[in-house]
């Protein structure tokens, strides 16, 4: 089946929202490595994947994941507001809103690493838990928010750019663009909303 | 041009999607406070990919997208769904091997891995 049998004439491909959804389709494959890895790790070693979990700080996870949520949801209201010519004088205002709620997340997650970092539970010699697997959680835990954070940092500074090129009117940061780079950010939030559970919330009874 | 009555509904839409979002993260968090074994990581993972669906649909608008996009957002998971199966039939039959540069700790069993020194 070609491409021209599945678009109908009025669908015009817009080549810049496929491009970031192959894109994105790519990630999905990058990111699916670290996930296989947790769940061999998850289901050999269980204790320590529980024990280690209890380790992280739910609350402020919690807080980032209601953070990224309202994030996305603000950026597509951003997308919405520059399609509609009465609401986008919104437009620059939501995307700085997302750039600055996506900025605490990052500030959020640096303290947690610093606790983190100061009870040992950073991989290595001197690692404070002595359970089997737990060592290979933390690998993974540092490995995957580390790449997480790594995404949201070239998310925060493409929404800033385009907030700022949209607030002075400028023809790159319109409506096609700012799709695309919502697109990135919403594929940023959906590998948090696994990681959310995945990280924080193994076996939080225990 | 998109009318006022086009974007209040596109809002209201939006506003919805992000409360049932929250609603979603309280309902997982809630959930792995409960003695559920095995379904503690089947509901966080089915509560997830409910989540994940609501943004797709709605904020990234598969909902409105035509059928090549939607058929690219699905094949980057299909493909991930055979890798990762195809993976976990090598190493769900396979005992631990580690290789010569792992340690010795490692040799043990996952049963006997998973119990504290």
């Amino acid at each position: 089946m070609t491409a021209a049998t599945l678009l109908e004439p009025k669908d015009e491909p817009d080549i810049g929202k496929l491009g970031m959804w192959v894109f994105l389709a790519s990630e999905v494959l990058f990111f699916g490595g670290l996930f296989l890895a947790y769940l061999y790790g998850r289901t050999h070693w269980p204790l320590g994947w529980a024990a280690a979990s209890r380790h992280t700080d739910v609350v402020l996870g919690t807080v980032n994941t209601a953070l990224l949520l309202t994030s996305s949801a603000v950026v597509a209201l951003a997308v919405a507001c520059e399609e509609d010519a009465r609401q986008r004088r919104w437009t620059a205002r939501l995307l700085a809103l997302t750039a600055a709620l996506g900025a605490v997340f990052l500030v959020i997650k640096g303290f947690e690493w610093h606790a983190e970092w100061d009870e040992h539970l950073f991989p290595g010699p001197s690692f404070a838990l002595d359970v089997a697997g737990a060592q290979e959680f933390f690998v993974l835990y540092f490995v995957m928010t580390g790449l997480h954070a790594v995404h949201m940092i070239v998310g925060v500074g493409a929404l800033a750019i385009l907030a700022r090129g949209r607030s002075r009117d400028r023809e790159w940061a319109r409506s096609g663009h700012l799709e695309v780079a919502a697109l990135y950010w919403h594929f940023v939030d959906v590998v948090w909303i696994f990681l959310y559970p995945l990280l924080y919330l193994v076996q939080r009874h225990g | 041009m998109a009318d006022e009555s086009t974007f209040a509904r596109t809002a209201r839409r939006l506003g919805v999607a992000w409360c049932a979002l929250l609603a979603l993260m309280l309902s997982s968090l809630g959930s792995a406070y409960l003695k559920l074994g095995p379904w503690n990581l089947i509901s966080g993972l089915v509560i997830a990919a409910i989540k994940a669906t609501i943004v797709a649909w709605l904020f990234m608008r598969l909902r409105e997208s035509g059928p090549l996009i939607r058929l690219v957002a699905v094949v980057g998971l299909g493909v991930w769904c055979i890798l990762i199966g195809l993976s976990g039939v090598d190493y769900e039959t396979r005992s631990l091997t580690p290789s010569a540069v792992q340690r010795p700790q490692q040799l043990l069993s996952p049963q006997a891995a998973s119990q504290p020194h």
